[in-house]
């Protein structure tokens, strides 16, 4: 039944092909400016007409940014942050999640609706609050107050749970015939079923911790502990703004979270139902 | 009614009647390590910021308690009104154009198409990469008289430069401009939570609507739509969430060194943080974050209705 | 490497909870460099050890600071980019051996609010250095800083040497922060552009109108040849602060309409092309040194702090502008040359410091005429500025070799950029604001400045 149109979908395909690959190198475009502008002198940064391919590539910039600022440290800091950050998000989100997703007690919906509703107040409004009773706990000053911030989230107890929604419920009922106790169904049954899930919040828990500023800025006065986006605002100063630098650190700062991306993006194509469990 | 499936199946009435409270102790034991570390964290300065909205405090000298004040200023307060409606308009810009892509994004990179990964990295770029980097690029590019987009529309169009929109820069298309960079931004995201979400279709319901005879728009409509539906919900959510807390995208964009928003780009985070932290009014800020507090709780609950109602 | 140090006394007991959580989950790479980052300060131990402990009567005791060990926390911002704070550690813990000095840098862009926050918090800082004075007013009013009349009488400081700004400070009658720096208004051009255009160097005494026909003599070619006659960076202060210059308003006074004529001139100068425009400016985040650098403006009005800067970019060779010269700001008719904005940084002493007399004396050495020498020797106007002072700046290699560029640092008279104010924070947002409507033409004149009378008249009135 496909054979009639074989003409017409070779055509959608070169069409949708052109398409794509328009929109990658738009996608791209701020890329290839940023890594050009991490070749250049600060003040050409900006300079017109622009100049994709700098005449004198500084390569300095990628010295510079390594003396100028801790930056090894500070990309220690933030590595050590956000795996922490993403293991304690990742158990405690999708253990919370089962509950919310497939068990029956007292008080679930209120639960849980207070839980997203939190997600709606702005970190701004309750940052002094905070702020105070860390400093209370002695925690200034301390990755620990990062890690205790970052990795309780209802994002991701709220994220997990709508995964787990989809994984139907006839799976844990046969389970608990079974006579698999909750513990061993989310264990052996949900955690291997929601790999995608588990790898997007990986990565977005990981990503998030990785591009943090506020948080650091006002909990990491210490040098030593500073992370990595605090790192590239110390480029920009009170009367100037090294933008060569600044980019060329932006660029280096990406790799790692591109890494993380590629190692975690093959879980995207291990479907849940692939093994065709459900029905 | 899962309950009753459990009823059913056990054997000893005597455990039936311990059965509902171990239910429910064996639930909040799931819960309890993400609960207590959220309560204590988050809820625990949080309940304190609700207080705060009744108190006059400037963050160091004693609070004054003054009952509703701070919502009657709110009320006839003019910056605070541009700033919620600025939040809704972006609101309505960013959220169906984000679900759009996201979407057709996600249905598109979950085929088996030639250099999938490379543009699925390609798409998730733009969320990964540090906001002051990325701003400062589509500042550039945008640029009024001297950006490259104004220069080739110039071409194109013939239009001088002077008369075209000077984006960021221009009251009637800062708006446009910001809803544009927050699609382009952020549609990798959503994009990961489609994809992740679209694993979670059995397959055998395409081959099964396949041999129904279902086209491609059909499969899609019975199909991918219905079983997307807790994903969705969540992309739903959170984007309404996000763009009702949007700041940092706002400051990177059109704040120069002052840090400042003027009328067109003022929004609801933007105003509250202005209010604790340069007005030093800790009571009027929280009285605006409960404001935002309650409007996206009116919309949970009714997403979340629709949701039960949908999922059925 | 001086790092500033969790100071771990007065939270013993969380302490052991950490590093236990610590010694869990992860190396011990942290406490590691912890004991790395103290090892540098332990010479100031042992010479404190053997020092003799202070003594006599309670005058000397407090005049005299004790020799004690004291570790001092100072509230920065910049300090890889600053070039005097580490000169000043230095020569103070030169004469003051037994204290240790250790920054916490909060970084430049909000500095004053992470500062707030922080103080609000209870955080441990003794010096702080205020940045602007909606902040300074704010911190006052919050109570977090020490009151220093009483401490100015003992230690006879006078306030007269600080050119005036030190009464412009003062809130109900009572000081709490004294100058270090004290940055003014000047007008930077490219020598090579006039000498290009065969057109006479500006002077040390221009109305603004007559700057104004010079920069329109200045203003010539198109595309990348373009030369903008002037230049005016995005702050508001760079623009608006023109019309304050005859003494006659205040931008805290609540009423505008003065600021109308600097508007129409500026913005007829952006619609002729003289200067660039705002909205690209701002959109494109371009920088004023990269314009001056790139010869693209002969004429740039800018604060003191950028003579340390252009002098070494000149040396490094990214300024391609190696022939400049300084002149005084421009000025109103009838109204003295030397007559400019300025902008002052000043310490305070945390009121809930527990090293209180230490700082105060820190903050007094930094403020004084030691620590002005030591900020002149970098290339930055310290807040005391006398004839050494200025020789000392005059001579540093790269500086301009004509007599006006020397002049040009003598100011007969100078308006605080923004006047103390018990609303001075908000009255700034509103001003920005107003401003960049004005300078985008997302406002007429009249809008902004209605917007402004409107808006500040309303938060005086509450």
């Amino acid at each position: 039944m496909v054979g009639k149109s074989k003409g017409l979908k070779i055509s959608l395909m070169v069409l949708v092909y052109a398409l794509l690959i328009l929109t990658v190198l738009a996608m791209l475009v701020p890329y290839i400016w940023m890594l050009s502008s991490s070749l250049k002198l600060n003040k050409d940064v900006f300079s017109f007409p622009m100049q994709w391919i700098p005449a004198n590539p500084r390569w300095e910039n990628f010295q510079d940014i390594w003396t100028r600022i801790p930056l090894g440290r500070f990309i220690y800091n933030t590595a050590k942050l956000s795996v922490i950050v993403t293991i304690l998000q990742l158990l405690t989100s999708s253990f919370a999640a089962y509950a919310f997703s497939k068990l029956h007690f007292r008080g679930k919906n209120a639960i849980f609706l207070g839980y997203i509703a939190t997600i709606a107040i702005p970190w701004q409004a309750y940052m002094v609050p905070q702020f105070i009773l860390m400093r209370y706990m002695g925690l200034n000053n301390t990755h620990l107050a990062i890690i205790l911030l970052q990795a309780f989230s209802a994002f991701g107890v709220f994220m997990m749970r709508q995964f787990y929604q989809g994984v139907p419920d006839e799976l844990c009922e046969a389970a608990r015939i079974d006579g698999l106790s909750e513990y061993g169904i989310w264990a052996r049954i949900m955690l291997p079923l929601s790999k995608p899930a588990l790898s997007t919040l990986t990565i977005f828990t990981f990503v998030a911790t990785w591009n943090d500023f506020l948080g650091p800025m006002i909990y990491l006065t210490d040098t030593k502990l500073k992370t990595i986006q605090i790192g590239l605002r110390m480029f920009i100063s009170q009367y100037s703004a090294e933008y060569g630098l600044i980019m060329a650190a932006s660029v280096v700062s990406i790799i790692p979270v591109v890494i993380v991306f590629l190692a975690l993006q093959k879980y995207f194509v291990q479907g849940v139902a692939a093994s065709g469990i459900k029905g | 009614m899962q309950n009753e499936t459990i009823l059913r199946t056990n054997k000893s009435p005597k455990s039936r009647l311990s059965r509902g409270l171990r239910d429910n102790l064996v639930a909040y034991s799931f819960i309890a390590p993400n609960f207590i570390g959220f309560a204590l964290f988050t809820l625990v300065p949080m309940i304190f910021a609700f207080i705060l909205a009744f108190v006059k405090w400037d963050g160091a000298n004693p609070m004054k308690f003054i009952g509703l004040d701070n919502f009657s200023r709110l009320i006839s307060d003019t910056t605070f009104h541009k700033a919620l409606w600025n939040t809704i308009v972006y609101t309505v810009g960013v959220v169906p154009l984000t679900m759009i892509v996201a979407l057709a994004l996600a249905i598109l990179l979950n085929q088996k198409i030639m250099g999938r990964n490379f543009m699925r990295t390609v798409f998730f770029f733009p969320y990964v990469a540090s906001l002051v980097a990325v701003a400062a690029v589509w500042n550039f590019i945008f640029s009024p008289t001297m950006g490259p987009v104004n220069n080739i529309l110039h071409l194109i169009t013939g239009i001088p430069l002077e008369d075209l929109p000077r984006w960021a820069a221009d009251k009637q298309w800062a708006m446009f401009t910001v809803v544009l960079f927050t699609v382009w931004k952020n549609m990798g995201y959503y994009m990961v939570i489609y994809l992740a979400g679209l694993q979670g279709i059995n397959p055998e319901l395409y081959e099964a609507a396949e041999l129904d005879g279902a086209g491609p728009w059909r499969r899609f409509r019975n199909v991918t739509v219905p079983q997307l539906a807790p994903t969705t919900f969540f992309v739903l959510m959170i984007l309404v969430i996000n763009s009702f807390k949007v700041y940092d995208i706002f400051i990177n964009l059109f704040a120069g060194a002052d840090n400042q928003l003027n009328n067109a780009t003022r929004v609801m985070v933007y105003q509250i943080y202005n209010t604790a932290f340069r007005s030093l009014d800790y009571g009027y800020a929280s009285a605006m974050a409960i404001v935002l507090f309650l409007l996206v709780l009116g919309i949970t609950i009714v997403q979340f209705r629709g949701e039960k109602k949908y999922g059925q | 490497m001086p790092a500033a140090e969790i100071s771990s006394e007065d939270k013993g007991d969380n302490r052991m909870n950490l590093k236990r959580f610590y010694g869990m989950t992860l190396a011990t790479a942290l406490s590691v460099s912890m004991l790395a980052g103290c090892s540098g300060n332990n010479n100031t131990k042992d010479a404190a050890a053997t020092a003799a402990p202070a003594s006599g009567n309670a005058a000397t005791a407090s005049s005299e600071p004790s020799q004690e060990p004291v570790t001092l926390k100072w509230a920065l911002w910049d300090w890889e980019a600053t070039a005097y704070y580490k000169p000043l550690i230095d020569a103070y813990k030169a004469a003051h051996p037994n204290v240790t000095i250790e920054y916490v840098d909060l970084g430049s862009t909000d500095y004053m609010t992470m500062l707030s926050t922080q103080l609000s918090g209870g955080a441990d800082l003794d010096v702080l250095t205020i940045k602007d004075i909606p902040g300074y007013s704010n911190l006052v009013k919050q109570n977090h800083l020490e009151p220093l009349k009483t401490y100015m009488g003992d230690k006879s400081i006078d306030p007269s040497v600080y050119g005036g700004t030190v009464e412009q400070i003062e809130v109900n009658g009572e000081v709490y922060a004294l100058p270090f720096r004290s940055d003014f208004w000047l007008i930077y051009y490219n020598k090579a552009l006039f000498d290009k255009a065969g057109v006479d160097y500006p002077t040390n005494d221009m109305t603004f109108d007559q700057y104004d026909e010079l920069a329109r003599k200045m203003t010539s070619g198109s595309g990348s040849e373009k030369v903008y006659g002037a230049h005016y960076h995005t702050w508001r202060s760079a623009v608006q602060l023109f019309g304050i210059l005859d003494g006659k308003n205040t931008v805290v006074g609540g009423n505008y309409d003065f600021l109308k004529p600097t508007y129409e001139r500026i913005l007829k100068e952006q619609e002729d092309g003289i200067v660039m425009d705002y909205a690209t400016l701002k959109t494109s985040s371009t920088h004023y040194s990269g314009v001056f650098y790139n010869n693209s403006v002969a004429m740039m009005n800018m604060g003191s702090w950028f003579i340390a800067t252009q002098i070494e970019k000149v040396k490094s060779g990214e300024s391609q502008s190696a022939e400049w010269g300084i002149v005084k700001y421009p000025h109103p008719d009838g109204v003295e040359a030397g007559t400019t904005l300025g902008t002052i940084t000043s310490l305070a002493v945390n009121q809930k410091s527990k090293h209180k007399e230490a700082a105060l004396d820190f903050m007094n050495f930094v403020t004084g005429a030691e620590g002005a020498k030591v900020i002149a020797s970098t290339g930055t106007i310290p807040a005391i500025k006398n004839d050494e002072v200025i020789n000392s700046i005059t001579s540093i290699d790269g500086f301009p070799a004509d007599e006006n560029s020397k002049a040009a640092l003598n100011t007969v008279q100078t308006y605080l950029e923004m006047p103390i104010h018990e609303k001075s924070a908000d009255i700034e947002v509103i001003l920005n604001e107003a401003h960049d409507n004005i300078m985008t033409k997302n406002a007429t004149i009249d809008e902004g400045l209605k917007d402004m009378n409107d808006r500040v008249g309303q938060l005086l009135n509450n």
